[in-house]
């Protein structure tokens, strides 16, 4: 026979086999239990008792499939009716309109087809999966594994502390602006899976001669990079530093086709008139071409160039046995006794010397568009007219990654400047919910009113 | 066989089929879907993550032709032209017999903006690495000096890894005879680019084996830098590269020191260690340019020697 649905569970247990017994699932299961020709069934009953049974008869049509569906969704009688009350009354399986919210939900639930619950049930693990990685940790290790976003391959290297020590008392401001200038790099290391390595800058009797001061630089640079053997590139930066976009990736921003956005001849910006390329008969082909090999894979040395020359404030190095070569020659004693009256910016000055004078210097140096790491405030590099210098500036409708406060312990204001970059890059970083507020609602109500509101 | 009875069912038939599994989701049919999906999304995610490597900067591999380059600086302005040919000659007539290459060029080709004259050396010695990025090993060979044995080759002298090793001197002050800086305890005959040895006073600067590559270009123009030239040091060049090794682990870190005799026996005993015969390699360090021990009255037992040998060959 043809059941019209398919069989319920009963009560008391066990199941009524279609193929033996003529009555529905609805008539007693009484006589079955207990007798031998259902032990199977008891036993089924015992493996699975919440079970609903997989089988369904003879392929119910789209009626009997979705009457319950479509009757749940039938408007039903108001609480106040007798017939509703009665209706309650006699059947308390049926939810009476005025129960809670979760026995709503859970009758919602309990009507649900075993297929829908599979697919929410995914969906939300699918879901609570994104959530967790988008707000833990986790996206933090992808990121930094090599697998993911190949974070770990960038070290920024911040030198905090600088003049400090024995040189200087630090005041408010100048902790206000370590403080600042930390949680920019930490918030943007985090955010990308770089390492942030912090070294402290103060002068210290470091060397028995003192005169390698101020070549501390080079020295972290060699330290951090023994730290980290599985780095690739080292990021220097500047105390006085704020990375204003901090959505901006590294490998995105600055690796990824690298050789458009460098220059390799220095002609192209050259404030310190070094003569390149070289001319010297003995040279080879790549030493003698203006720009190297030409192919991004043999920089090394990622620098920009200001109004005066190698800017030192920001830099990148990539780990190779060329940079050994040359952190290691970078201070030598025959060149700083010779020098060092001249070298006012000490291992600039003598970076500068050695793209000078060494072809294998050059070859592997690269040089950014200063505003790409290392945009300059207006009050740096200026001419006095006030405005802004398209190659140096810091720039907001560009994006500009990185302002550097360069030279602002020289009679500007370092706090000052650094609040400023400080809000700005809040400002620019807001998230979606602070945008929807304070570009539409906000200026929805000005529009409206004429008031301006801070919400 | 026939029945007229189909066969009995059994009596008691399972009530009904158990299902496959607890999972509807996970049936047979279903798992090949899900198996080819699964298959295609992780294809497609190797396919976006499978960008190609990054190349990273590989440098250039000499193919060792011509092995051997035989770099020599000659002052035709203070010196005769016999003595010059008969330098020359010695060079040439060996590097042709083992398929090396000779480089031979005049001091005067090269601008040492009014310092020494010597400077010419550590310039030639760069200009062969730009002329010959193929030879695997650029040979310094000053003027006063006469490879004595034309049969030998130089790897089997010096140049190979394994003979190498068996050479080096390890842990000894680079500069004699305290220097505090030592040579390397542990390096390979394979990673060191410049062989080089040492006199009573220091390193000889006039015969010295320089593997090409990066490294050879970096230390060859390192050692020229202009404020070296400039230093005045005494010796010049000598003393700049005595310098450099002292001062920085890169360079000390690939120096090779060697026995004196291996490739640089002096004729004069009092400079360093003095020539025996089957010595590969005689300089006259400490000849002069005309009078009673001038260069090339001196050469001249060698120079006849040197054709004794090579005719026999």
């Amino acid at each position: 026979m043809s059941l019209s649905r398919s069989p319920s569970p009963i009560p008391g247990g066990g199941w009524a086999s279609p193929g033996l017994n003529i009555n529905s699932g609805r008539t007693s299961p009484a006589h079955i239990t207990g007798g031998p020709t259902a032990w199977e069934s008891a036993k089924m009953r015992n493996h699975n008792v919440n079970g609903y049974p997989s089988f369904s008869t003879q392929n119910s049509g789209f009626f009997v499939r979705h009457m319950r569906k479509i009757s749940s969704n039938l408007p039903r009688l108001g609480a106040d009716s007798p017939y509703a009350q009665k209706d309650k009354l006699g059947r308390g399986s049926w939810e009476p309109r005025n129960m809670s919210m979760l026995g709503r939900l859970r009758s919602v639930f309990r009507r649900m087809g075993r297929k829908l619950k599979l697919r929410l049930l995914i969906a939300t693990i699918v879901f609570i999966c994104l959530l967790i990685f988008y707000n833990s940790p986790l996206l933090y290790y992808w990121r930094k594994s090599s697998m993911g976003g190949n974070g770990e391959k960038f070290v920024i290297i911040l030198g905090a502390n600088p003049g400090g020590g024995v040189m200087e008392w630090k005041g408010a401001r100048e902790w206000a602006i370590e403080r600042d200038s930390v949680r920019n790099k930490k918030k943007y290391t985090r955010r990308w899976g770089y390492e942030l390595e912090i070294v402290d800058m103060s002068t210290k009797k470091r060397y028995a001669h003192e005169w390698r001061e101020s070549w501390e630089k080079v020295d972290f640079m060699r330290t951090t990079m023994r730290k980290y053997p599985n780095a690739e590139w080292f990021w220097w930066m500047d105390l006085n530093t704020y990375i204003m976009e901090l959505s901006f990736p590294l490998q995105e921003h600055l690796l990824h086709n690298l050789e458009d956005k460098i220059y390799r001849d220095i002609n192209e910006w050259n404030p310190l008139n070094i003569s390149h390329p070289f001319t010297d008969p003995y040279l080879d082909e790549t030493a003698l071409s203006p720009v190297g090999d030409g192919k991004a894979d043999s920089v090394n040395l990622l620098i920009t160039q200001d109004c005066a020359g190698f800017n030192l404030g920001s830099f990148l190095l990539r780990r190779s046995a060329w940079t050994d070569r040359l952190l290691d020659i970078w201070w030598d004693p025959v060149l700083y006794e010779q020098k060092h009256m001249e070298w006012d910016h000490k291992e600039q000055d003598a970076l500068e010397r050695m793209y000078e004078s060494h072809p294998w210097v050059r070859q592997h140096t690269g040089f950014l568009p200063q505003r790409m790491i290392n945009a300059f405030p207006p009050a740096a590099c200026s001419d006095g007219t006030k405005k802004n210098n398209t190659r140096f500036h810091y720039n907001e409708h560009d994006h500009d990654f990185v302002v550097n406060m360069a030279g602002c312990e020289w009679g500007r204001d370092c706090w000052g400047e650094m609040y400023h970059y400080r809000e700005f890059g809040y400002w620019l970083n807001r998230n979606p919910w602070e945008r929807f507020k304070e570009d539409l609602v906000a200026e929805i109500w000005y529009k409206i009113t004429g008031q301006r509101v801070k919400l | 066989m026939h029945f007229a009875y189909p066969p009995r069912k059994s009596s008691d038939p399972p009530p009904f089929r158990p299902r496959s599994t607890r999972f509807p989701l996970l049936r047979k049919a279903r798992l090949r879907t899900i198996g080819l999906i699964l298959v295609a999304i992780l294809g497609l995610v190797w396919l976006l993550s499978g960008r190609s490597q990054e190349e990273v900067y590989q440098e250039h591999v000499p193919t060792g032709e011509p092995p051997i380059v035989i770099v020599t600086v000659i002052d035709p302005r203070s010196y005769s032209a016999s003595y010059l040919r008969s330098v020359q000659e010695n060079r040439r007539q060996y590097a042709e017999k083992h398929g090396y290459e000779t480089f031979i060029v005049e001091a005067q080709d090269y601008d040492t903006k009014g310092y020494q004259q010597s400077w010419a050396k550590v310039m030639a010695m760069r200009h062969a690495l730009s002329k010959y990025p193929n030879a695997n090993y650029i040979w310094h060979l000053d003027q006063d000096a006469f490879i004595m044995e034309p049969s030998r080759k130089v790897e089997e002298v010096v140049a190979d890894p394994r003979v190498l090793e068996s050479l080096m001197i390890r842990d000894h002050p680079v500069v004699p005879p305290d220097s505090i800086i030592k040579t390397f305890k542990h390096l390979k005959g394979q990673e060191a680019a410049m062989i080089i040895s040492q006199d009573n006073d220091g390193l000889v600067a006039d015969s010295v084996l320089l593997k090409t590559g990066d490294w050879a270009r970096y230390v060859t123009e390192t050692w020229m830098d202009p404020l070296y030239m400039s230093y005045n040091f005494q010796k010049a060049e000598r003393h700049a590269l005595e310098h450099i090794v002292q001062w920085h682990p890169t360079v000390l870190s690939k120096i090779a020191l060697v026995p004196q005799r291996t490739m640089a026996s002096y004729a004069h005993t009092n400079l360093g260690e003095g020539y025996r015969e089957g010595d590969f390699v005689v300089m006259l360090k400490g000849c002069t340019v005309a009078g009673e021990s001038s260069c090339e009255k001196e050469s001249q037992w060698y120079w006849q020697r040197f054709r004794e040998l090579i005719v026999q060959m």
